[in-house]
């Protein structure tokens, strides 16, 4: 009896552990996530929303103006209405004609501002913006689903919520770019913004209203056709429309270039984690409150829909591991001390990837005034920590190389497959994308994002050197340069770099994409290749105009009357 | 034409990896262009004047020999990229209050960064001068005293030091959030830029950024 009374060490999951690719693609959202703090400000700042103009003709073509009110400032999503020709329809980068195209506004555009932006947000990448804009994409009807509501609505009748389901958006954003590209604001700008502090507020933003305007659009679309007739959509209906997204390889490297954005993100939600474990008692409320998620969570997994073999095997291990914790709940000791702690160590030992990283996702969901805090450390000044320490001892740098990166000095990299990929930027679209290495002529092209090859080379030539410092080094082997720096980041950051090999030939860059998006607040993962994943935003949130009346923050996983829908 | 500071990073970045330099000094460079513009002053036009110039040496022609007083190249003249990571590797030699001198340095403007960058790292005042220059950092807004304007943009210098200061002087330097590029600087930096980008092939386009599913549904 002694010994259960003693307090357990609960520490931090190791890097080794959370650092692997299957794991981090294994991520869900939580509510640390970037889109449900944004909900939350907003909420909790009584942010005002109006759209002061919508201007747009039977043939679908014209703008519109979301404005939202922060307390110190406004912004504005303008957005751009086309007639795309179906053939001219692709979410690829290298599409140069959309649906929709926008651009996220620092303050209220007047009609000069317009009038500029319609000259080349339309035009997205070969368009140019400027310092008043903070971020610029665009978005293609879903074929499925567009016309199909706008068919039902013109007639007089609400589309079929089964359909809905099957795809869950009208539009699909195919990017979102923020942080001073094509000209826009930087993020640097922005810096004294309270509302931008937290990653990706812009974007989250600008995704949140654009949901908002392709709703308003798709009844302003059956209206123009039947005035007499059409309906608007039944609310409930309404919200079950997120915005769709499509993201490729691009995003994959932006984890391995922002080492101490990457180190912060998980580090907060292990932080999150270890303080719920580290909990001696649960109280009955949390209790209740976390098997009702877990319930929801278990609709959510039967909800999600892949055509992606992988996919298709992970969910049916999330599907059973979420029946085998509703299971497990029924006899679950929770008045034991730590309960949280013994229903973690439980699900490491019993679920899969995908439901031990739903699992954390759940422990978090009833501890908000637990964990909440930790959102104000998810962003990053990568700068603080990017200078190389060229006083350091070499011998110093090779034991960091040997604990950080000693899953890469087991390797063989003369064998092919450890290096069968390569990442490199095309010069036809200027995006990164990733080649076969032994069959295309691609290495002079080479970037640097595959972090454990490099460590194991300069290891071999600390091995082999006499200087006595890092500096001396370097100085001999100017090629080391990247990675000695990321290396003594590591050191200093502990999950700012992925333990796994990036260039291997079985690598699926889809990890990384639902890690990132995981951190986004995205649901519904769904890889179209290795490569691309499509996802789901704010499906089931409250619209601007809802915030106000209703909860912020108890959207993302499905509610339990829906159960037997 | 207005940039963004992330888009001349970036763009300087990618010219100084295209110009021949490894991916951790190129990374320095982008970001040293960046800090400069920031300043208000010409670190894009500097670069695209350095690299055409530095085109095909090696490493070991224009890095700097830290054994001999005042630093210098063995082939004449110091690569500022080089002699700016050598530098910070080093601000624990400024941090104990030594000076660090160099002779005939290219494009000295592209050295301020680094030794801003080494007064952080060491802890203490610093400035670096040569004729006609004197730009002193300390915790606080940099300082410039610039006598002679032409000196900020010259080609090389032969004699350059960073050294240790009691107090700073000149005129506080303002910052800056954006830069207007001369498209003659743009179209040079773009050109060097191009040499990290692989030219398509059939099967990059087919598979490199991940098709083969219709992705229009």
């Amino acid at each position: 009896m002694m010994a259960e009374a003693e307090t357990p060490t609960i520490a931090l999951r190791t890097p080794e552990t959370v650092m692997k690719l299957a794991r981090l693609g294994a991520f869900h959202q939580t509510r640390l996530s970037f889109m449900r703090q944004l909900l939350r400000r907003m909420k909790a700042e009584q942010w005002r929303f109006e759209i002061p103009v919508f201007d747009i003709d039977s043939n679908g073509i014209g703008h519109a103006v979301y404005v939202a009110h922060a307390p110190g400032h406004s912004y504005s999503l303008i957005a751009f209405s086309h007639d795309l020709p179906p053939e001219q329809r692709s979410d690829r980068v290298i599409a140069t004609a959309w649906d929709a195209t926008f651009t996220l506004f620092d303050g209220i555009p007047d009609e000069a501002d317009i009038a500029r932006l319609a000259d080349n947000v339309p035009r997205q990448e070969a368009g140019r913006i400027t310092d008043r804009e903070l971020a610029l994409s665009r978005a293609n009807r879903s074929v499925r689903l567009w016309d199909y509501v706008v068919d039902r609505l013109a007639a007089g009748k609400q589309p079929d919520a089964r359909k809905i389901a099957e795809v869950g958006y009208l539009m699909r954003t195919t990017a979102v770019y923020g942080s001073g590209k094509f000209g826009a604001a930087d993020r640097d700008a922005l810096a004294d913004r309270p509302e931008f502090q937290a990653p990706f507020q812009v974007e989250m933003l600008s995704v949140y209203l654009t949901r908002a305007f392709v709703m308003d659009l798709v009844e302003h679309t059956a209206r123009m056709r039947a005035p007499e007739r059409a309906l608007a959509l039944d609310p409930v209906l309404r919200r079950r429309f997120g915005i769709g997204n499509s993201t490729g390889l691009g995003m994959a490297p932006f984890l391995i270039t922002h080492p101490a954005l990457l180190n912060n993100w998980v580090g907060a939600r292990e932080e999150a984690l270890r303080r719920v474990r580290a909990l001696p008692e649960a109280p009955r409320a949390a209790i209740s409150a976390f098997r009702q998620t877990a319930a929801r969570a278990r609709i959510h997994a039967h909800g999600w829909r892949s055509d992606h073999p992988g996919q298709q095997a992970k969910l049916e291990d999330l599907r059973a591991d979420m029946i085998a914790l509703g299971d497990h709940l029924e006899t679950a000791d929770m008045k034991a001390p730590y309960p949280w702690d013994r229903l973690w160590r439980w699900g490491e030992a019993t679920l899969s990837l995908e439901g031990q990283e739903q699992l954390v996702s759940l422990l978090l969901e009833p501890h908000g005034e637990l964990v909440d805090d930790l959102c104000e450390t998810m962003s990053a000044d990568e700068d603080e920590n990017w200078r190389i320490d060229g006083a350091m001892p070499l011998s110093r740098l090779r034991d960091i190389v040997e604990d950080i990166y000693g899953w890469a000095l087991a390797i063989d990299w003369s064998a092919k497959p450890a290096q069968a990929r390569i990442w490199y930027t095309s010069e036809e679209k200027l995006e990164p994308r990733m080649g076969e290495r032994f069959d295309e002529p691609l290495s002079p092209y080479e970037q640097p994002l595959g972090p454990g090859r490099d460590a194991a080379l300069m290891h071999g030539d600390i091995t082999a050197s006499d200087a006595p410092s890092v500096a001396e080094f370097l100085l001999k082997h100017p090629e080391h340069r990247h990675i000695a720096r990321r290396a003594q980041i590591a050191a200093k950051l502990p999950y700012a770099e992925i333990r796994d090999n990036t260039i291997d030939a079985a690598v699926m860059p889809i990890d990384m994409l639902r890690m990132k998006l995981s951190f986004f607040g995205a649901c519904h993962f769904d890889p179209r290749s290795d490569r691309w994943v499509r996802i789901n935003m704010y499906q089931n949130a409250p619209f601007p105009e809802d915030l106000a009346r209703n909860a912020a923050d108890d959207w993302t996983l499905p509610r339990l009357p829906e159960a037997g829908e | 034409m207005s940039w963004s500071l992330n888009e001349i990073e970036a763009l300087s970045r990618k010219a100084a990896r295209g110009g021949g330099m490894d991916w951790g000094l190129a990374e320095e460079t982008g970001k040293a262009v960046r800090w400069l513009c920031a300043a208000g002053w010409p670190g894009p036009e500097a670069l695209a004047a350095l690299l055409p110039a530095q085109d095909g040496v090696t490493w070991e022609a224009v890095r700097p020999r830290t054994d001999t007083d005042p630093w210098s190249a063995r082939d004449g003249i110091l690569c500022p990229s080089a002699a700016g990571a050598a530098l910070t590797d080093r601000a624990q030699t400024l941090a104990y209050g030594h000076t660090i001198a160099m002779a005939a340095v290219a494009r000295p403007i592209l050295l301020i960064p680094y030794a801003a960058w080494a007064a952080d790292l060491a802890e203490r005042p610093l400035c670096i001068r040569w004729p006609g220059v004197t730009v002193t950092f300390d915790s606080g807004t940099p300082r410039a005293d610039i006598p002679d304007p032409a000196s900020l943009t010259a080609a090389r210098t032969e004699t350059l030091e960073i050294a240790p200061v009691n107090e700073t002087t000149g005129q506080p330097v303002a910052r800056h959030t954006r830069a207007d590029l001369p498209a003659d600087t743009a179209r040079t930096l773009t050109a060097f830029a191009q040499r990290t980008y692989a030219p398509g092939t059939p099967e990059s386009r087919a598979t490199g950024a991940g098709a083969g599913l219709t992705d229009n549904d």
